[in-house]
C-alpha cells in the first residue's frame, strides 16, 4: 500500500461484508496513522469488548477518548470513540431547533423516540452524521470510520438522503396536500384531514398515528435546511480526494464477492478509492512437508504412545493449512486482478484475534509493510 | 432431529451477527426437516438471495414460493408488492390501493417511515406461518433468515413497537396479532447463530439476553464452524517436546501445535455460548475451504441430525 495511498486524507472508510474483521482493520489503520505522527480519530460501532477495553472504550464512550499507545516519533495520537447513534440524533437535534423548546418537543415526540432509538436507518444516518462532527473537530487530522453492520454494506451512504428526505416531509407535504409547497407544514398536516390520500392512509394508521407522524414533521420545521445541508456537505466530503474508502475482505468466498460488488458500486458513483485489505491471510508454506518416517521417529523420540498416528494427523494437518493458504493466496489474486491488478494489502491471520493494542501492532504493521 | 429446541415450533427465527452463516445455518435446518418429510419454507428478507446460490436455483422468487428440494421451498420477501398486499387487504378499494401505490411520493414515505419495511416484511412471514388449506398449516416450519443482529432484533421487535405507537386502527390490530405470535414459546423459536470468535459470540448473547428481556421465545444457539478436533491434551505435551533440528519437523509441529492452539479457543467460545445463553448449542462443523451447495448442505444436516462423522476431513475436497 500500503499506507502511501492513505496519507494526507481527511476521512478513511472501512466497508465490507460482516465478520471480516472491519472494526480491527479500521483501528489498525488509525494506529499506525497515529504511529506515523498524525492525530486521528477512530469511530467503532460494536468493537469485540476487549477491543472495546483496549481503546478505553468499556463504558461505551460516545465522547472521544484518548487511547495510550507506544512513542510515535512525533505528534501522533490515536482517539476513539464508539458510535451512539441516538445522542448523536439528540444532539442534532438540539443544535438545529430555532428554540429549547422546539427541541423539547422533537424529543418528548413519540415518533422521534422510535426513529432514533431503533437500529435500522438511524445507525447509519448518524455514522454519516457523526463524521460530519469529528471533522469539524480541530483535535483531529484524520477521522477513521468503521460502518455499521448492514445488509448492504453502503446502505449508509444512502441514509442520509433517505432519512432527511422523511424529515423533509417532501414526500407526506405532496402526498397530503399536493398544492402546498411551503407553509407551516403542522398546520396543514393537522387540516389535510379531508384530503382523500389521507383518509385512505388514515383507514389503515388509525387516526392517531397520523396526528402524531404531522407534530412530528411539524416539530421539524425550519430545520430542513441544516438538516439536508449538513447531509449535502458528507456527501460532498465524500467524494472529495479527501476521502478514502478501504474495501475490508476475508477470503471466504461471499466477502470477496460483496468486496467486489463495494468497489464496482463506489467507482461507478464516483467515490474515491482506496487500497483493498484482506484480512486473516494464511501465508503458504516455505518448506515440503517432512518425510513421515522422519516425523514418526521424532514423535517417539518425544514420547508419543502411537507416533504413527499423530504423524498422520500431523501431516494431515500440514495439508489442511496449506489448502487453506492456497485458497486465500488465489482470493488475492482473484481481487486483485478485479481491482486491475491493484494488490489487495494482505493481514496475516493472528493465532490469536488482535484485540489487544499490541495486537493491533501487528495489524499496524501488516497495514504499513 | 437433535434441535429439541426447534422441535415443535413452526416459525423459525434465524439470528445471528453479520458473516456467522446464518443463511447456510437456515438452509441446513431446512434440509434436515424436509429430508424429516416436514414442509419447508425458507424466507429471506431485506433483499438477501443467499438461497437461489446455495440451491443453484435460477429463478427469482419474489414473494412467491420456489421450490429448492423435495419439501423445501424459498421465499423472498419483496417489501413494495407486500406493502401494496398489505394495503389492498386493508382498504379493499382497488382504485385507491392503486391511487397510493402508484405516487412515487408515497414510496418515498413507505421507504423511511420507520418500520414500516420491517413491519410489511414480518406481516408476510407471519401470513406464512398462519396460513391454511384444507384445515391443515401450509408449511410444517417457516424458517427466516434475518439481518443481521441489530437489524433483525429490530425486525422483530417492529411489531411491539408499532402496536405501540398506534394506539387503534387495522395497522395496530395487525401488529398486536403478529406480535402475539411471534412471542409465543409454542409457535415460535428463536435460533441464534453464532461462529466460534470472540465478537460472534458476545454478540450472540447480547442478543438472547435482549430478546428475552422483551418476551421473545429464544429457542436454541447453534455454533457454526467448529474445526473438527483432530489433537488432544496428551498430543499437545508431546509435539511440545519434539526437539528442534530438521526445519520441515520443526514447522510440522508448529502446525499441528497451532492447530491445537486454535481447537482450544474455539471450545472456550462453544462453553462461553452455552453459559452465556443458557442452552446447549448445537455444533455444526467447519466443512474447509470449499464453496457451500446442496451437498455440503447435506453432510451439515447430517451434523444436526447427530449422524456419525461422515465428515471429510477438512481440506481433502
Amino acid at each position: 500500500m500500503s499506507l502511501s495511498g492513505l496519507e494526507g486524507r481527511r476521512v478513511i472508510v472501512c466497508c465490507g461484508s460482516g465478520g471480516v474483521g472491519k472494526t480491527t482493520i479500521s483501528a489498525g489503520i488509525a494506529l499506525a496513522l497515529a504511529n506515523r505522527g498524525a492525530r486521528v480519530a477512530v469511530v467503532t460501532i460494536d468493537p469485540a469488548r476487549r477491543l472495546a477495553a483496549a481503546l478505553g472504550l468499556a463504558e461505551l464512550g460516545d465522547d472521544p477518548r484518548q487511547v495510550p499507545i507506544g512513542p510515535t516519533g512525533g505528534s501522533g495520537e490515536l482517539w476513539a470513540l464508539q458510535l451512539d447513534a441516538k445522542a448523536t440524533f439528540d444532539r442534532l437535534v438540539c443544535r438545529h431547533a430555532p428554540t429549547p423548546e422546539a427541541a423539547e418537543r422533537i424529543l418528548a415526540n413519540r415518533i422521534y423516540a422510535h426513529l432514533s432509538g431503533a437500529v435500522a436507518g438511524s445507525q447509519e444516518y448518524m455514522a454519516v452524521e457523526r463524521l460530519n462532527e469529528l471533522t469539524d473537530d480541530p483535535r483531529f487530522e484524520v477521522v477513521v470510520l468503521d460502518t455499521p453492520p448492514a445488509q448492504n454494506a453502503l446502505d449508509f451512504l444512502d441514509a442520509p438522503t433517505r432519512i432527511t428526505h422523511f424529515i423533509e416531509g417532501k414526500s407526506l407535504r405532496m402526498l397530503l396536500s399536493p398544492g402546498a409547497a411551503a407553509g407551516n407544514l403542522g398546520w396543514r398536516m393537522l387540516h389535510a384531514g379531508s384530503s382523500t390520500v389521507f383518509s385512505i392512509l388514515e383507514r389503515v394508521t388509525g387516526a392517531q398515528l397520523l396526528r402524531d407522524l404531522s407534530e412530528f414533521l411539524g416539530a421539524f420545521d425550519g430545520m430542513y435546511t441544516g438538516f439536508s445541508e449538513r447531509a449535502e456537505r458528507v456527501r460532498t466530503l465524500l467524494h472529495s480526494p479527501r476521502a478514502a474508502f478501504v474495501v475490508v475482505s476475508s477470503a471466504d468466498d461471499e466477502p470477496v464477492r460483496e468486496a467486489v460488488m463495494l468497489v464496482e458500486r463506489l467507482t461507478a458513483d464516483g467515490y474515491p478509492l482506496g487500497p483493498a485489505v484482506m484480512n486473516r491471510i494464511r501465508p503458504r508454506a516455505d518448506l515440503p512437508p517432512p518425510p513421515r518416517h522422519a516425523l514418526v521417529e521424532a514423535l517417539a523420540g518425544a514420547g508419543a504412545t502411537h507416533a504413527d498416528d499423530l504423524a498422520d494427523r500431523t501431516l494431515a494437518q500440514l495439508a489442511d493449512d496449506e489448502a487453506r493458504a492456497r485458497r486465500d493466496h488465489d482470493a488475492c489474486t482473484r481481487l486483485a486482478r478485479l481491482l486491475g491488478d491493484r494488490e489487495p494489502v494482505q493481514v496475516p491471520d493472528f493465532a490469536d484475534e488482535p484485540v489487544e493494542i499490541a495486537g493491533l501492532e501487528h495489524v499496524a504493521d501488516a497495514l504499513a509493510r | 432431529m437433535s434441535a429439541p429446541g426447534l422441535f415443535d415450533r413452526r416459525l423459525i427465527f434465524v439470528l445471528g451477527k453479520g458473516g456467522v452463516g446464518k443463511s447456510v445455518v437456515a438452509a441446513t435446518l431446512g434440509t434436515a426437516w424436509a429430508r424429516a418429510g416436514k414442509r419447508v419454507v425458507i424466507a429471506e428478507v431485506a433483499d438477501q438471495h443467499r438461497l437461489s446460490d446455495l440451491f443453484a436455483n435460477r429463478e427469482e422468487t419474489r414473494n412467491t414460493p420456489t421450490e429448492l428440494a423435495p419439501n423445501l421451498f424459498g421465499f423472498s420477501v419483496d417489501v413494495d408488492k407486500s406493502t401494496e398486499d398489505y394495503l389492498a387487504a386493508h382498504i379493499r378499494v382497488r382504485p385507491l390501493v392503486d391511487l397510493l401505490v402508484r405516487s412515487r411520493t408515497f414510496h418515498n414515505f413507505a421507504a423511511a417511515a420507520p418500520g414500516l419495511p420491517e413491519l410489511v416484511t414480518l406481516g408476510k412471514v407471519w401470513e406464512l406461518a398462519m396460513a391454511v388449506d384444507g384445515g391443515r398449516p401450509v408449511w410444517d416450519k417457516v424458517i427466516v433468515d434475518c439481518p443481521a443482529t441489530g437489524h433483525g432484533i429490530a425486525l422483530l421487535q417492529t411489531a411491539g413497537n408499532v402496536s405501540e405507537l398506534a394506539a387503534q386502527g387495522p395497522v395496530r390490530d395487525q401488529a398486536h396479532r403478529i406480535e402475539e405470535v411471534v412471542k409465543h414459546p409454542a409457535a415460535t423459536g428463536i435460533a441464534i447463530v453464532a461462529r466460534p470468535e470472540e465478537l460472534p459470540v458476545t454478540e450472540a448473547i447480547d442478543a438472547a439476553a435482549a430478546l428475552r428481556a422483551d418476551g421473545f421465545p429464544v429457542a436454541a444457539t447453534i455454533m457454526n464452524g467448529m474445526t473438527p478436533r483432530r489433537f488432544w491434551a496428551e498430543d499437545a505435551s508431546v509435539l511440545g517436546r519434539v526437539p528442534g533440528g530438521d526445519p520441515t519437523i520443526t514447522a510440522a509441529v508448529r502446525s499441528a501445535l497451532r492447530a491445537d492452539h486454535h481447537a482450544r479457543i474455539e471450545q472456550a467460545h462453544l462453553d462461553e455460548l452455552a453459559a452465556g445463553t443458557g442452552t446447549t448449542p448445537m455444533v455444526l462443523p467447519d466443512l474447509g475451504p470449499v464453496v457451500i451447495a446442496q451437498s455440503e448442505l447435506a453432510l451439515l444436516a447430517d451434523a444436526l441430525d447427530g449422524a456419525p462423522r461422515s465428515l471429510r476431513p477438512v481440506g481433502h475436497p
